[in-house]
């Protein structure tokens, strides 16, 4: 027993006190982006996860991209001119184009991924390629043309693929999905270099990009490392141990705040969380006053949606009064005083008396108009929000005040997806983030989606004309018009509660790294956001332009504990909490000797007994 | 026999346990993209989603007399090479932490039954039980909060350092030290099991005549406790041990997320997002077949070791 001790305490001791000498340097700077998202696959026509996103715009260019602006800019193409009539658009792609392998990129990578996405119907690629085809003029040049007028061209975001590897993998639609896709052959910044599930994701710097011409890039490798639960995440940014730290939970801002060496970044990408309703237009049992707008515009005015803000989000959140129907806030109407249904539960009830839903039998809850069912609401609470259970504890006391008896119903989003689908529910808290064509995030609420995408069993033939007009409209000012107004009346209807744009908290060492871009410039985040703008002008602190990969001062410091990180030179590590090894180091002895006494005391003690 | 029939019934019983909650994995792996319905149609007869249930069930019972465990919604791998992957993390994290835990409890528990009634027994009881009471994911977060974040001694989590290339010898002590704090808990967590099987056994066994005989001989108190009480008295912890042994596969799925060690465990919670049944099946599967197993071993191990469990 006393042996066993004595060695287990002594093998704690030198493996926490005997290091292995950093050989991290080697002139090689790394960043580390820790995240809590695994990987479920690397193949960008199977998933759809925020983790693989980033790997997918790192390693693939398209033939456009945006900027902070979220503007159209050149990516592999250097220029389009459109035709007479809008449809065709020809693209000249930049010279000397290279995959990452040395293999030519030419027009054919261009129109073999776009014609066999939309052949294939590609899950990430067909929302995009579906009426298009492609066509190869010459090495450098590629006409797209549309089947439908597209108000999205020139804009053209797919990730081209690189012909010569998935052209024998991408069989038939289903059999492309099967492919790890672990070949690491981009056209991108970064490239993979090596993948171990649940742990780590590394990438380095693509030497063939267009985009490192004339410049080095600042970060040589990148390595995406996954943790099991947010804490670690936030405690190992703070050690040192990573770079970076994606999705940092709102408890943990006001002390990574406060530490000097950490930049907090609140971005927002016009994703929001909602409380939906079912309006009543689909299948199932709904409460016949849901389908009245009163009742739901009058739920709007009880929904404290400040509360949300503050108390949910620790004040990151914002409340919105509707839909973004697009990450470029331009999309996003300005919204009338009398359709901003702010917090007044006084106007609320006001709103139900005179609609006719009074309380006729004194039981605190309110009934139909002229005496009927009492307004009982089921909610559903979605387990796979972190806020759900809160806001159907408040959502309960809020209804309460004006009449209405809720019930919550915990399901998980894939059963929720269901019921809304079956319409047997009145409400339920979740949310959307829209991409930056405003169609698909309205193509939620036409009439054709009740039972399939439709969350709010609303549908508005006004709305649906609009939508229809808006989706093929080239003249720009006009486009604008009709998506505002189709969001108005989306508005108006009070499909959405008690809705607050919700924000993506990240953090970053500041001591060591500099050149993070915020996409949208505002206010988005400065990793995982639309077009990975970051990485590229990532760099150490203080190496302008380029990384210098030695500095002034001792690069190889290695305080107690900590072997990764030793990434940004001439920044020392802080150590975990001011123990230096040779405090370590005597502590160990004293405790060593100290066992070692009572050891050999008790060993004669038992010799007597 | 026995245990193949409950194998059996396991195979049976995975497949309906992951159905009984409605839910669509399409809806899933499909989740806000727009997909013409002939796709989704595709993709659904791809997964044999479209079929009815019993017709689902022959063919997974088929395909898994065959060792086909079926190809993993999430990452469209075969779900046996995903399993295979991730063997090595976990039976090396709860291999190291069985180890430990069975030989610390049963040393404890050796002590605490021979010097009964002392402060030594009282020590010792109280520690590991409080210890095997607590949630060993609370007992994680406490260890990796004071060694890894306040102290520094050991890195948050990971099987390796990242961001360094570590060869020979350093990398095996980088990966010690990864390993470390995630098997104390485990180890800390189960020692008390132990400790309380070999006590009490201990105690049995010390009231019996033939060690009255031992000590009436004149042998010391220390060749009674090694020769005499304690080759019978270890006999239940054997057993223990080895019914232990079964659930080393079936990783710590908690532990595992606090140290974000990449081993079975973490695989099972990914895979309950989606969620992703073939992959769960084969992990249920795999877990089943080695806790089956090992009661088999446990059985035979202790006819082998105690002649009165053969003759009865």
């Amino acid at each position: 027993m006393r042996r066993v001790v004595v060695f287990l305490s002594v093998l704690a001791l030198a493996l926490a006190t005997l290091v292995p000498v950093a050989s991290a340097q080697e002139g090689e700077t790394t960043l580390v982006v820790g995240l809590t998202q695994n990987w479920e696959t690397l193949n960008p026509t199977a998933g759809w996860l925020m983790s693989e996103w980033e790997m997918w715009i790192l390693q693939y260019s398209a033939l456009t991209t945006n900027d902070a602006d979220m503007e159209t800019v050149p990516d592999l193409a250097e220029s389009w001119i459109a035709s007479d009539d809008g449809l065709t658009w020809t693209y000249t792609l930049r010279e000397g184009l290279t995959w990452s392998d040395g293999t030519p990129l030419t027009a054919e990578d261009v129109a073999w991924t776009i014609n066999t996405s939309a052949e294939q119907e590609w899950m990430n690629h067909y929302e995009v390629t579906a009426d298009l085809t492609a066509t190869v003029i010459d090495e450098r040049t590629v006409q797209i043309t549309s089947a439908v007028p597209d108000p999205r061209l020139p804009d053209v975001g797919v990730l081209i693929l690189p012909k010569h590897i998935w052209e024998p993998v991408a069989t038939d639609g289903e059999e492309v999905t099967y492919y790890e896709n672990l070949d690491g052959v981009g056209s991108g910044p970064y490239v993979l270099e090596e993948y171990r599930p649940s742990q780590t994701l590394t990438m380095r710097a693509n030497p063939n990009w267009y985009g490192w011409e004339g410049r080095e890039p600042g970060v040589d490798r990148i390595i995406f490392r996954q943790f099991g639960n947010m804490d670690a995440l936030v405690a190992a940014l703070k050690s040192g141990e990573i770079d970076f730290a994606a999705s940092v939970p709102g408890s943990a801002i006001d002390d990574l705040e406060a530490d000097p060496n950490i930049e907090v970044i609140v971005g927002f990408q016009a994703g929001w969380e909602q409380i939906g309703t079912n309006a009543g237009d689909g299948d199932g049992d709904v409460h016949p006053a849901m389908t009245d707008v009163n009742v739901r515009q009058a739920m709007a005015y009880a929904v404290d949606t400040q509360a949300i803000v503050e108390d949910l989000w620790y004040g990151t959140a914002r409340e919105i009064h509707s839909i973004n129907p697009s990450i470029d806030k331009r999309w996003t109407p300005e919204i009338p005083a009398d359709l901003v249904f702010a917090y007044d539960p006084a106007k609320a009830n006001q709103i139900l008396d005179e609609a006719g839903y009074l309380d006729t039998d004194g039981d605190g809850v309110r009934e139909m108009p002229g005496g009927g069912d009492p307004l009982h609401f089921r909610h559903v609470v979605n387990t796979n929000s972190d806020m759900g259970a809160a806001i159907g504890e408040l959502f309960v006391g809020w209804m309460d005040a004006i009449g209405i008896e809720v019930e919550l119903i915990s399901l998980d989003s894939d059963q929720l997806g269901a019921v809304i689908a079956e319409g047997t529910y009145e409400t339920y808290n979740w949310g959307w983030t829209p991409s930056l064509d405003p169609s698909s995030m309205l193509s939620v609420f036409i009439c054709d989606e009740i039972g399939s995408f439709n969350d709010v069993n609303w549908c508005s033939e006004e709305y649906d004309a609009l939508y229809e007009a808006q989706k093929v409209e080239l003249d720009e000012a006009t486009r604008l018009q009709q998506v505002h107004e189709a969001t108005l009346i989306l508005t108006e209807g009070a499909v959405y509660i008690g809705m607050v744009e919700v924000p993506e908290i990240q953090a970053y060492r500041a001591d060591r790294w500099e050149g993070f871009l915020r996409q949208p410039a505002a206010d988005g985040p400065v990793l995982f956001n639309f077009a990975g703008i970051s990485y590229p002008n990532i760099r150490p602190v203080g190496a302008e332009g380029g990384p210098t990969t030695t500095a002034p001062g001792d690069t190889t410091t290695q305080p107690s504990g900590d072997t990764t990180g030793t990434t940004a030179p001439g920044q020392p590590e802080e150590s975990g909490g001011g123990v230096s090894p040779a405090v370590i180091g005597g502590l160990a002895a004293v405790v060593v000797a100290a066992i070692a006494v009572v050891v050999s005391r008790r060993k004669s003690e038992d010799e007597r007994e | 026999m026995g245990s193949a029939l409950t194998l059996l019934f396991v195979v049976c019983f995975n497949f309906f346990l992951f159905r009984i909650v409605p839910s669509d994995p399409l809806a899933h792996m499909l989740r806000g993209r727009n997909i013409s319905r002939e796709v989704q149609d595709n993709l659904r007869a791809a997964f044999g989603l479209d079929q009815p249930i019993t017709t689902q069930f022959v063919y997974y019972l088929r395909e898994t007399f065959r060792g086909n465990l079926g190809i993993s919604f999430h990452s469209r791998q075969p779900v046996w090479d995903e399993i295979v992957e991730r063997i090595p993390a976990t039976v090396e994290l709860l291999g190291v932490s069985w180890l430990f835990a069975a030989v610390i409890g049963t040393a404890g528990g050796v002590i605490a039954g021979w010097r009964r009634n002392t402060w030594k027994d009282r020590l010792i009881t109280s520690s590991t039980m409080t210890l095997y009471s607590v949630p060993d994911f609370w007992l994680g977060i406490i260890l990796l909060t004071v060694f890894s974040v306040v102290l520094g001694w050991f890195p948050i989590g990971g099987m390796q350092s990242v961001g360094v290339r570590l060869q020979g010898f350093e990398a095996f002590l980088d990966h010690l030290r990864h390993l470390f704090l995630p098997a104390l808990t485990l180890s800390l967590a189960y020692m008390g099991e132990y400790t309380m099987v070999t006590r009490s056994s201990l105690v049995e066994v010390m009231s019996e005549d033939y060690l009255t005989v031992a000590r009436a001989k004149g042998l010391r108190d220390k060749v009674v406790r090694n020769h005499h009480a304690l080759p019978n008295a270890l006999l239940p912890v054997v057993t223990l041990a080895a019914l232990n042994l079964g659930f080393i596969l079936s990783g710590a799925i908690a532990v595992e997320s606090v140290f974000s060690w990449p081993g079975l465990g973490q695989a099972t919670a990914e895979a309950i997002r989606g969620p992703d049944y073939p992959m769960l099946q084969g992990l249920f599967l795999l877990f089943s077949a080695s806790v089956i197993l090992f009661n088999l071993i446990a059985d035979l191990l202790y006819m082998y070791l105690d002649p009165r469990v053969e003759a009865s």
